[in-house]
């Protein structure tokens, strides 16, 4: 089997040897205002009708016959740019671009225009423009790359609060969230309220949902791929600003002759100081504040070699005597190594960290009475990626990593009547590895594909223990017992498993402005988020596959239909996918899964399906500009010993979903915006009856059944206007106020429904609809650049 | 107690909110119900009968007082309980001093021609050594009138004995009044929370002693603290009773049956009761909350 997929492969890869002498033009495009590097820009050759696109770095190669060439670069946002190039053996040009005027507007329109919506192999794919995240209603103000991409369509929260996002019904822990390469364990701050990215400090987000190149894995439901800045290498600039919750501040500058640039930014929360003169005794020392710091730098060696460096560190501290504070920590170094004009090297070296941190006794320790508890999962990975710019028609992409995780999975002391207990679980380690070859091929002008395979390799390693189950005479649906637990060797493997990951995407053009793309894709999970909470909790912990752990598959197919019309200013798609999922964890009822040294045996493993359909209508030229989606979705689990043993809907399904964002830029001082969403209600389980045990009224469901009731639909209109300033400070630089309304109408809209006692009298019962927000929230925020 | 008073802040500065409605649920099928906790008070002891009903029905709870009720101990001696009405079965106490240390005894119950059984063991219990209280004021206002802003907060003194998985629950009387809100039932694993902890021979921790609070206490209050022992099954039981009395929020669980411990003893039958067995042996404890005995605030 193995090497019938080899021979198919090479197979594949004989129409790259056909090509005759070429020379190649490759360079860097820039931002002419700032230097930073363009993604995904594309550059196309007017005279041979082909084109490329930069890469995460602003890289592009292409390799063409000798001769003289209009090339033609366009990126949206951006004013189009034509340059001559007169091509005799391999050349090095580095192009600049201008930023266009107005936000999302093309200055100039050209006919022939290229599209990428329709023309690129990308599927499933939504970028949005960090300046139109800045430019739409924010919640309390705060611009939050987290709650803007829920506007997309297939994406959607569990409720307003929730932490993290949900992707074509996957979990939270199913989405790949990386930073400058790094992936960030837990996006949110105040529980889910901030996502933890600095706006100031972001400069390109991408959200892939399917048709997931081979390039990444780990994840099976979406890769969030957020790029920091690397810092204006022109000149030194501050920006800034005073919202509702945060202050920002963020500074970047060129340093060694705008050989390197670096950026640093920080955020901070600041209510605890203004309540401070408010609060008395005790609450003195509390504290509530959250914080990030952001801080890249980067450094061309000379035109082949350049190195980056990105950190991120964010914390929130609650408490005042009795504590809690959780964080992020990134680090990221790469290395973009030029071989030839043909090949390029990006090798990631990162580090990644997510800790919390609970004491009883944060502020004036008690060696009487006390609990410390602490846990976190750390990793180390290093990752080349290869891109060889073959010829125009074929781009290689090759490479591997390899993640070594130690998890802690909770050490805790408790201190009672000065007697002191450790409470420990032993540390788990894990090592997840890849492997993975793709092609990008255009076989002729209609078609275009690209095809890859990963193989991904786990191992779960000791030092630790082997947990053995046993099943017999426990209901499905109960924890099971513990039969024996061995104690592995370090470095020892205690399960291997190994996936064959193949991707596939198609783009068959229609016509100059339509196509029709096709994509499969294979993702193995091996690290899972343990959370039995409608929305996850910061106190929520990763755990590695083992030998009761199966890492999660999900296989997933889509098709789409992708048209531009009225010369580019309106793209519109359709899409649809099902997804097949194995091995999604559930769990016991009661599920004990914070300190339990046998936290597999409260776990149960399950089938999952999603599908849906995904609509798609973008305007994005003029004064007026946004877009409209709509979602039809379902997800669905099937799991022995839940819901008498049938398919039921997942917490997070939502059958309808509308999205409306949009901006109107008057031209002069104003800018103004709104979104609209609209989604159907998350499914709800409740009780048929009620039966009074001690006098008091207790739930039950004589069926059985779970998530078969709908809690009302959710809906919310929130508006924002900006106002630009000529000037910041002392005639210098520029700012703008920005007002916003959350929640206009002031509509409750529920999170959950839910059922218990009367207050007063245990016997009784009533129905509860809980509301996160349930009050106009307006907001002013002041921003400023210099 | 005080990082409630935080969580509250943060809370409150979110405009969180929560509406009582009406809902419409379907009915299911009304089972046999029984609720009884046997213990080794001097006292009289009663089994409840009683049948489930649809959820949202809030009118009198349809008793059960046909029933034939009877506790054996493991030699097959019978206790039979008497019903007297409004579903209650009941064993003088003269007649209930069987019960002994590591004892296991069933309960028995034949109902319109279906027999039940359930299983259960009297365990220890340490005695409770003191209760202290001190002098507490919330650093903001309650925003009731109806709870005080100033009062004492108290703590009961035991210690669980070696051994691990003991399990107890905690019940605390106010003024004569059992506190009896589901949502803060008090249950200890070991001297802990869970048996994750590992506090076996531990003083009961912090939050566990001071669980016998329900806002704060005034000068003149009574207070009686019992520690009943129960078995691991019901310390599991009660903490789900816990689970989905409070399961709201953003934070919720889905929703699960709560487990009973009453089975028919026909396996092939279709019917089934709700509800718990239980028996504990009890330890308390009562003091009068006196303001010139209380101990200084830390």
């Amino acid at each position: 089997m193995k090497t019938k997929i080899y021979k198919t492969f090479l197979l594949f890869l004989f129409p790259l040897l056909s090509f005759g002498q070429n020379s190649s033009l490759s360079g860097y495009v820039t931002d002419t205002k700032n230097g930073e590097g363009m993604i995904g820009l594309s550059i196309y050759v007017e005279e041979l009708k082909i084109g490329t696109q930069t890469n995460a770095y602003g890289f592009y190669s292409l390799t063409i016959p000798d001769g003289d060439y209009t090339l033609l670069l366009t990126y949206i946002g951006y004013n189009d740019l034509e340059k001559n190039i007169s091509l005799r053996g391999n050349q090095t040009v580095d192009i600049e671009v201008d930023e266009s005027a107005s936000a999302l507007e093309e200055v100039v329109v050209k006919a022939e225009r290229k599209d990428e919506n329709v023309k690129s192999i990308e599927m499933s794919v939504n970028k949005v423009a960090m300046k139109t995240i800045k430019k739409m209603p924010a919640f309390l103000g705060e611009v939050d790359v987290i709650r803007s991409i829920q506007f997309l369509p297939g994406v959607s929260s569990v409720g307003e609060g929730a932490s993290g996002f949900n992707v074509r019904g996957g979990g939270i822990d199913q989405n790949l969230v990386l930073l400058d390469e790094a992936p960030v364990y837990n996006s949110s701050h105040l529980f889910g309220f901030f996502s933890v990215f600095n706006p100031d400090a972001v400069k390109d987000v991408k959200l892939i949902k399917g048709g997931i190149p081979a390039n990444y894995g780990g994840r099976i439901s979406s890769i969030l791929d957020v790029r920091m800045k690397e810092g204006n290498s022109k000149k030194k600039a501050f920006t800034g600003g005073l919202g509702s919750i945060f202050s920002r501040f963020a500074y970047e500058s060129p340093f060694l002759k705008e050989n390197g640039s670096f950026i640093v930014a920080l955020r901070r929360s600041y209510i605890d100081v203004l309540a401070k003169p408010f609060l008395k005794g005790d609450l003195k020392d509390s504290k509530f504040y959250f914080y990030d710091f952001t801080a890249k730098g980067n450094y061309k060696i000379n035109d082949k070699n350049t190195v980056f460096l990105s950190g991120y560190f964010g914390r929130d501290v609650f408490g005042a005597d009795f504590g809690f504070n959780w964080g992020n920590t990134t680090t990221s170094l790469r290395w973009n190594h030029l071989f030839n004009e043909k090949l390029f090297l990006n090798t990631t070296v990162f580090y990644s960290n997510y800790d919390y941190l609970l004491a009883s006794d944060l502020s004036n320790s008690n060696d009487q009475d006390s609990f410390r508890w602490q846990s976190n999962i750390e990793n180390y990975s290093v990752k080349p990626d290869f891109q060889y710019f073959i010829n125009p028609k074929n781009t290689i992409s090759f490479g591997g990593q390899s993640i070594y995780y130690r998890f802690n999975p909770g050490q805790a002391e408790a201190v009672s009547g000065g007697q002191t207990v450790s409470i420990g679980l032993s540390d788990k380690y894990a090592v997840e590895s890849g492997l993975y070859l793709s092609n990008e091929q255009k076989i002729n002008d209609k078609l275009s594909i690209q095809y890859g395979i990963r193989y991904s390799d786990y191992r779960y390693l000791g030092e630790g223990n082997e947990v053995i189950l046993n099943e017999d005479g426990v209901a499905a649906s109960d924890r099971k017992n513990v039969t024996t637990v061995n104690k592995i060797a370090s470095g020892k493997v205690i399960q291997q498993y190994g996936n064959w990951e193949p991707r596939f995407s198609a783009n068959l053009g229609l016509s100059s402005n339509s196509s029709i793309k096709l994509s499969y894709n294979r993702l193995a999970q091996y690290v899972h988020l343990l959370s039995n909470t409608a929305a996850s909790s910061p106190l929520d912990v990763w755990t590695p596959s083992s030998n009761n752990i199966k890492p999660q598959l999900a296989d997933q197919v889509a098709i789409g239909y992708f048209t531009n019309f009225s010369d580019n200013t309106y793209e519109a798609s359709v899409e649809v996918y099902y997804k097949k999922l194995q091995h999604q964890i559930d769990y016991v009822r009661n599920a004990d899964l914070l300190l339990n040294p046998a936290v597999e045996a409260d776990l149960l493993s399950g089938d999952g399906r999603a599908y849906g359909a995904e609509f798609y209508l973008k305007k994005n030229k003029g004064k007026l500009n946004g877009w409209l989606s709509y979602t039809l979705a379902r997800t669905e689990r099937l799991v022995e010993g839940l819901s008498n043993n049938e398919w039921f809907p997942s917490r997070i399904d939502k059958l309808h979903n509308i999205s409306l964002v949009g901006i109107y830029d008057t031209g002069k001082k104003w800018t103004f915006s709104t979104t609209f969403s609209f989604a159907s209600g998350t499914p709800a389980t409740f009780p048929s009856n009620k039966f009074i045990w001690q006098g008091i009224a207790l739930p039950h469901n004589y069926t059985d059944t779970r998530n078969s009731y709908r809690i009302p639909a959710s809906h919310r209109l929130d508006l924002a206007a900006t106002l630009k300033n000529k000037h910041a400070f002392f005639k210098r630089g520029d700012s703008e106020w920005v007002f916003s309304v959350y929640n206009v109408y002031n509509r409750r809209n529920p999170f959950s429904v839910y059922v218990r006692q009367n207050e007063q009298d245990f016997a009784q019962t009533e129905a509860v609809s809980y509301s996160v927000f349930a009050s106009i929230l307006p907001a002013v925020t002041y921003n400023f650049n210099f | 107690m005080k990082n409630i008073i935080v969580a509250l802040t943060l809370i409150s500065f979110l405009s969180s909110c929560e509406d009582v409605i009406d809902l419409e649920v379907q009915d299911g099928v009304e089972q046999l119900v029984v609720d009884g906790w046997l213990t080794n008070k001097a006292e009289d002891q009663v089994v409840r009968l009683s049948l489930s009903q649809a959820y949202f029905d809030n009118s009198d709870v349809p008793t059960v007082n046909d029933a034939e009720v009877i506790v054996y101990e493991l030699d097959q001696t019978p206790h039979p309980f008497m019903n007297i009405g409004n579903g209650k079965y009941r064993l003088s106490k003269e007649d209930a001093h069987f019960l002994t240390d590591g004892g296991q005894y069933s309960l028995y119950i034949s109902y319109k021609g279906e027999e039940y059984g359930s299983l259960s063991v009297l365990n220890r219990v340490p005695s409770i050594d003191s209760i202290a209280y001190e002098y507490f004021e919330f650093p903001i206002s309650q925003g009731d009138s109806t709870l005080p802003d100033d009062g004492y907060l108290a703590e009961f003194y035991a210690r669980d004995p070696k051994g691990a998985r003991d399990t107890y629950w905690i019940r605390t009387t106010k003024n004569g009044k059992l506190i009896n809100d589901p949502t803060s039932i008090s249950t200890a694993f070991d001297a802990g929370f869970s048996p994750g902890a590992l506090s076996d021979g531990l003083l009961f921790i912090l939050p566990i002693r001071q669980s016998i609070n329900d806002g704060l206490y005034l000068h003149g209050d009574s207070l009686h603290v019992e520690l009943w022992s129960i078995t691991n099954d019901a310390f599991y039981y009660l903490s789900q009773v816990r689970q989905e009395s409070a399961n709201g929020g953003i934070f919720a669980t889905p929703p699960a049956n709560i487990p009973t411990n009453i089975f028919n003893l026909n396996k092939i039958s279709n019917k089934k009761a709700l509800g718990y067995f239980g028996i504990s042996a009890v330890s308390q404890f009562e003091t009068v909350i006196d303001s010139t005995k209380a101990r200084e605030s830390e």
